[in-house]
């Protein structure tokens, strides 16, 4: 047997491994589950016009109970007044119902409305 | 009614002798009007609204009540003492927030008793005596409101 041969049938010799077939796990995509928060209803709380409450009084209230900056309270204010009615924040219920009455307190007229 | 001072979290404004009394007398009377119930949704979809408005406006009254309360506190001697060209109204962040609530539920109090007009000028030539009460209440509040909101001289720029 040449030596060519017999390093061909030597038994000895590993056979050349094959990888075995590795599964790829497939991609994590988490599927967000929508908490009991998601699922509940939310707010808008909205400021409607009236002829009474000064304009000055109204771009102090907002800057008071949301902590807004005069020139946002101020935007508000004038969308109330040109407007007819102004979206402050969109929340869910016990706080949309909070900042009602909070605004309600100064004697804003304001509500809480479904915003589905 | 001017703001002549403004320190942190300190308010001082200057009255003459007539404001300082109408202030008074203002707040001496509050309540000038009676509770009225509000609405807490136009749309009322929501079948937790009902509890809502109920909680709302029991919650109002005991708002007005604790105002009550402060009214008294805010023309004591030592928020509103006299001074050389009249009288000094010195408030705390908090005692300027009730008076402010105080003076706008008159307004609010006074425009609603009117019928809610659409105008805040009395226009109406037979007028009764109740409604020009009224009218007047309304307007000194709003007068006290804005001064009371209203910025210093220097932070306004006019001197």
């Amino acid at each position: 047997m040449s030596l060519l041969l017999q390093g061909y049938f030597d038994t000895n010799k590993r056979m050349p491994s094959v990888a075995e077939p590795v599964t790829i796990p497939k991609p994590f995509i988490e599927k967000r589950i929508k908490s009991d928060d998601d699922l509940a209803p939310t707010f808008y709380v909205i400021c409607w016009d009236d002829p009474v409450n000064l304009m000055v009084y109204v771009t102090h209230v907002f800057m008071k109970i949301f902590g807004w900056n005069k020139q946002k309270a101020e935007k508000h204010m004038m969308k109330v007044h040109e407007q007819g009615k102004s979206v402050l924040v969109r929340e869910g219920a016990e706080k949309a119902e909070f900042y009602v009455h909070q605004l309600q307190n100064y004697k804003l007229h304001a509500t809480m409305e479904p915003a589905e | 009614m001017k703001l002549i001072k403004r320190k942190s979290e300190t308010w001082q404004y200057e009255l003459n002798q007539v404001e300082s009394v109408l202030l008074k007398q203002l707040l001496k009377n509050f309540p000038f009007t009676g509770n009225v119930p509000v609405k807490i949704s136009k749309a009322d979809a929501d079948p937790k609204s009902f509890e809502r408005e109920k909680l709302l406006n029991e919650s109002l009254a005991e708002h007005r009540k604790e105002l009550k309360k402060q009214a008294s506190n805010l023309i004591s001697g030592e928020k509103l003492k006299t001074s050389e060209k009249g009288h000094l109204l010195t408030l705390n962040a908090e005692e300027r927030e009730i008076l402010l609530q105080i003076l706008n539920d008159i307004r609010v109090g006074c425009w609603r008793a009117l019928g809610e007009p659409e105008t805040t000028e009395m226009h109406k030539p037979d007028c009764s005596a109740q409604d020009i009460a009224r009218h007047q209440l309304m307007n000194l509040a709003g007068y006290f409101e804005h001064h009371l909101i209203g910025l210093t001289e220097r932070e306004t720029g006019r001197h």
